[in-house]
């Protein structure tokens, strides 16, 4: 039973270079393209992601109020959340950990050590 | 068989054998008791490519990959349609484990060397190469096997 | 092309919407719009453009887009006016980013004549609006960052000491945020030997306490060779929202964490009655009389047993505690204590636990196809034994483990040999000696290493003079390191030398045909044409790294052990080679393929990619001998079924499902299969145990239903299927 990790990034080319480097790790992969569409995946999915991979920037609902909206969730505030944020960025990542967000992964992320940080947040 | 081996233990110290009798066909053969491991029924084998025809495959034995050989087709008679009436006699061979594919378990023979007797020259050189000897027992002819030809020859097969 | 040149391709389409999408944007708002919506959408295609671009190192657009988001940025925080001007300057920048991308695309490296000019205009902007250049260091190791592979802890463990005490605390704040305070602790007993002991001190009355608090904390004795830098790297996420001390093991005085932690009874007492804690002096408490004043002992738990999370009821708290209790006691364990144990002992509880596993899998398997829910008590047993067998076998594997030391101990004469015969001056630095892989993986890694440290000194260095000129110490530095990443073991073996001249190996390859004259790669693609074989010249061969032995074989070796090596280097800056390998050869990633009927399974790692063949990339070439064009190239297909004997006629090549494989010496080839049924890890089991070697069989394994599959020996089948196999056999 593999385990499943939502990603959620606006990017295709993102999306695909995480479902390349997850797959490749024996992970099951679903993908979202914003906040809104990955809170609707999180209802859909009828396997519930033990891992959220989000990205910040995104149109319609951005990865902060997407962290929240999973934070305020009682059926989903147990899933660790790994947002992708760039090296420089202290204050993202601050306003995401601010949200509820478990850790983060540098982007552009290592695949060694993206699936490292899932594989230390998930249970 | 537990009991019946360690028993065997002593036994052989006093110039006895316990064999373990099977039928392919109409015939009845017969093993050394100390090489068998245990006795299972037949489950489907996973096909060997580049492997003679009596070898069935391999099936998983809590774990350990095990060659089948069909024991009869090894002997030179017709090859087994194995199904669910078939017996594999997990046997020990040197250092390796291997199931022998035969019809059915008859028996459990305790016998005295004396009453194994040489292979007659009539029998075929495939036979022969197998066959160490005859027993004759309750008007029923049992012939013993030698395990140890019973996987094929590397060195031959390759060739 | 590798799944990776794929998503390149995607990322070149999508830049191509985010540039039209980024134009209508300042368009729009050189007409007026003011939504604020407009200017994100603007900013966030040049957001995405940078990162794509930064996942593939394309540095000329990284720079440009970095910039020109910077100032996207200031316009949208509304402290630089969308003014006429600006938004004139801004779609002229949007042009530049086009041309770069295209330029990307095309792998064309030269200047963009408007780039640097455009760039400048765009910084007085976001510096007249008042934001702080970002410096270009920082910025540096942005670039580099897809390749680089952390290590730990970069100062020598020279005199480290014997190991660390771990005070761990976690606040509310941690559970919240969905971090687990088990997963915390599992992650730093993976560091060495751990002793963890849990401090219930804090937990209140049952009647006070707060399902969503925090009550516990740890104490965790680390012993072995972790330094300090890895220890707070476990805690890197939860910074701030938990207390951590880190401090030397027989350095300063024990703190706090060596008292007698955590008192059962007076707990209990605490529980049920209502008396205050501490003083208890009359009635309620005598009933406890008789158990109160055991010696308070430390709990020293397991570390599965470790972390009752914080909301669990006070219940399981208590057994927790009490068990601890009851099995550790006061236990100490001797720092470095051993036992001898024959290896063949080890082994049989390998296969025991490989038995296990393969066991656990067929009974969840049974419990699918019964339709259990998931949720079905049984389901979650299940999940828990699956877990638990994990462990367990991850545990049995460490019992085979052995420091790397043993092979990195030979490197500093290696260097020192070959730095005489260069007449470099060359410093070896070596870490993680201490990293644990199976016995057998250390032994096939002397080779690989010694090729790759002799290539380094005598390629990746440059000579004192050149090194002088370039500003750097006479003398080099080469990185042997290794380390633990998500279950496998990475090697790194660096140089600080002048990196790899893309130009001149992207001549040889051609030179030798091994790319096409009008091929555009990326540096990374040309980095890597140093593994192809054939690769290495006349010219490059020398009497210290040639030998006749190119880095194809230092591949082929590091694959042949089920890993993988990559290359990054910087010019100027030096080169990395990093192999991730697995920490144990008993298991195998595994691509598992229907043919004929039979399940088999392909190693991952030999796998570029999988691909549905089209009737018209499909030629045959008489006899049952086909190929398929892929990307304009043509690969033998090669029809597993027929290369094993499964079947004496072909698939057809429509019907199947080809997977793309690179095999021993690099050569390509697509083997043919009726079907893919997924991805998995199996545990490898010998055939020749109870049988001999089969041609085309590297091994078996057992799948979840309990049957045998056979493992690919994809070399064998594609050197073999050249001639007809089956006549070998």
């Amino acid at each position: 039973m593999s385990m499943t990790v939502l990603t959620v990034d606006d990017s295709r080319t993102m999306r695909e270079m995480l479902r390349l480097a997850l797959a490749d790790a024996g992970f099951r992969v679903v993908q979202a393209e914003d906040g809104i569409h990955g809170l609707e995946v999180l209802q859909a999915e009828p396997e519930m992601p033990q891992v959220i991979v989000t990205d910040i920037n995104m149109p319609r609902m951005d990865g902060f109020g997407f962290i929240e909206e999973v934070r305020g969730d009682q059926r989903y505030r147990a899933i660790p959340i790994l947002v992708l944020t760039t090296e420089s960025d202290a204050e993202k990542k601050n306003r995401a950990r601010m949200a509820g967000a478990t850790g983060w992964i540098v982007k552009p992320f290592n695949p060694v050590k993206l699936v490292d940080a899932i594989r230390r947040v998930a249970a | 068989m537990n009991q019946i081996i360690s028993q065997n233990g002593q036994n052989q110290a006093g110039g006895m054998k316990e064999l373990i009798s099977f039928r392919i066909g109409a015939q009845e053969f017969c093993v050394d008791i100390m090489a068998i491991r245990e006795i299972r029924g037949w489950t489907a084998a996973t096909a060997l490519p580049q492997s003679p025809s009596f070898v069935k495959g391999v099936i998983n034995l809590r774990g350990a990959v095990l060659p089948i050989v069909d024991l009869a087709s090894r002997l030179g008679f017709e090859s087994t349609e194995a199904s669910d009436r078939n017996v594999i006699i997990v046997a020990q061979i040197g250092e390796q484990v291997v199931g022998l594919l035969v019809d059915a378990v008859s028996d459990i023979l305790t016998v005295t060397d004396d009453v194994i007797q040489p292979t007659p020259d009539v029998a075929s050189e495939t036979a022969k190469s197998f066959i160490r000897g005859l027993i004759a027992m309750d008007g029923r002819m049992i012939s013993l096997i030698g395990l140890d030809r019973v996987l094929p020859d590397m060195e031959l097969e390759a060739a | 092309m590798d799944p990776l040149a794929a998503i390149r391709e995607t990322f070149f389409q999508e830049c191509e919407e985010q540039l039209a999408e980024l134009e209508s944007g300042l368009l729009a708002m050189e007409g007026g719009d003011q939504d604020p919506e407009t200017i994100n959408a603007v900013f966030r295609a040049v957001h995405s453009i940078k990162g794509g671009a930064g996942a593939f190192s394309l540095e000329a657009l990284i720079r440009f887009a970095h910039v020109f988001e910077t100032a996207l940025d200031e316009m949208r925080s509304g402290r630089l006016a969308p003014s006429n001007d600006v938004l004139k300057s801004m779609l002229r920048a949007a042009d530049v980013l086009a041309d770069l991308v295209r330029a990307a695309h095309a792998g064309d490296e030269a200047e963009h004549p408007g780039a640097a000019t455009l760039a400048e205009e765009l910084r007085t902007m976001s510096g007249a609006a008042g934001a702080e250049d970002e410096s270009e260091e920082d910025w540096g190791d942005f670039e580099f960052q897809p390749m680089a592979v952390a290590v730990e802890g970069a100062e020598a463990p020279a005199a480290a000491p014997a190991g660390f005490k771990v005070a761990f605390k976690p606040r509310a704040d941690l559970y919240a945020k969905a971090n687990e305070a088990a997963l915390l602790l599992r992650e730093l007993t993976r560091l060495g030997h751990a002793e963890v002991e849990l401090d219930a001190h804090d937990v209140p009355p049952l009647n006070e306490i707060d399902p969503e608090a925090a009550y516990l904390s740890w104490t965790v004795t680390l012993t072995g060779d972790a330094d300090e830098t890895s220890i707070r790297e476990v805690f890197e996420f939860v910074d701030g929202d938990c207390e951590l001390e880190v401090t030397p093991l027989g350095g300063s005085a024990e703190s706090e964490g060596g008292e007698p932690a955590f008192d059962l009874s007076s707990l209990l007492a605490r529980v049920q009655g209502d008396a205050p804690a501490e003083a208890a002096p009359e009635a309620p408490v005598e009933a406890f009389e008789p158990v109160a004043p055991p010696p308070p002992a430390p709990v020293v738990a397991p570390v599965v047993a470790a972390a009752p999370p914080p909301a669990a009821p006070p219940a399981a708290a208590n057994e927790t505690a009490a068990e601890g209790q009851a099995a550790g006691g006061p236990r100490k364990t001797e720092a470095g204590a051993t036992i001898r144990v024959d290896l063949d002992r080890v082994d049989r509880l390998i296969d025991l636990v490989g038995e296990l596993v393969i066991n656990q899998a067929v009974l969840a398997q049974r419990v699918m196809e019964a339709g259990l829910a998931r949720a079905s008590a049984v389901a979650m047993g299940l999940d828990e034994l699956e877990q638990l067998t994990r462990e367990i076998q991850d545990s049995v594997m460490a019992i085979r483990a052995q420091p790397v030391k043993s092979v990195f101990q030979r490197m500093p004469r290696l260097v020192r040999e070959v730095a005489a015969m260069t007449g470099k001056p060359v410093r070896l630095v070596t870490e993680g000696e201490g990293t644990e892989v199976d016995k057998t993986v250390i032994e096939r890694l002397a080779d690989p290493l010694t090729h790759m440290i002799r290539n380094a000194i005598d390629h990746g260095l440059e000579n004192p003079e050149k090194r002088a000129a370039a500003g750097k110490p006479a003398e080099g530095v080469v990185k042997l390191s290794a380390a633990h990443r998500s279950g496998r073991i990475v090697i790194e073996v660096s140089d600080d030398g002048g990196g790899i001249n893309r130009e001149r190996v992207k001549g040889i390859a051609i030179e030798k045909g091994l790319i096409s004259a009008e091929a555009t790669l990326s540096d990374e693609e040309i980095d890597n044409l140093i593994f192809m074989p054939g690769f290495s010249t006349a010219a490059e061969v020398s009497d210290i790294s040639g030998r006749g032995v190119g880095m194809d074989v230092v591949r082929r070796s590091i694959q042949a052990l089920g890993g993988r090596i990559t290359i990054s280097s910087r010019p100027g800056k030096g080169s990395t080679f990093t192999m991730s390998l697995p920490l144990t050869l008993a298991v195998l990633d595994g691509m598992v393929v229907s043919v004929n009927n039979q399940t088999l399974v392909a190693p991952i790692t030999a796998i570029v990619e999988t691909l549905q063949p089209k009737a018209e990339d499909v030629h045959s070439l008489g006899g049952h001998a086909r190929v398929i064009s892929i990307r304009g190239g043509f690969v033998p297909l090669i029809d597993v079924g027929m290369a094993l004997g499964y079947r004496n006629e072909p698939l057809p090549a429509t019907q199947g499902v080809a997977l793309l494989i690179e095999g021993e010496g690099g050569a390509r080839a697509a083997l043919l299969c009726d079907a893919i049924q997924g991805q998995r890890q199996v545990v490898i089991k010998s055939l020749e145990a109870n049988y001999r070697q089969v041609p085309g069989v590297a091994a078996a394994t057992i799948l979840g239903d309990g049957r045998v599959a056979l493992i690919l020996d994809i070399d064998t089948i594609v050197t073999v299927s050249r001639g007809d196999m089956r006549k070998a056999g």
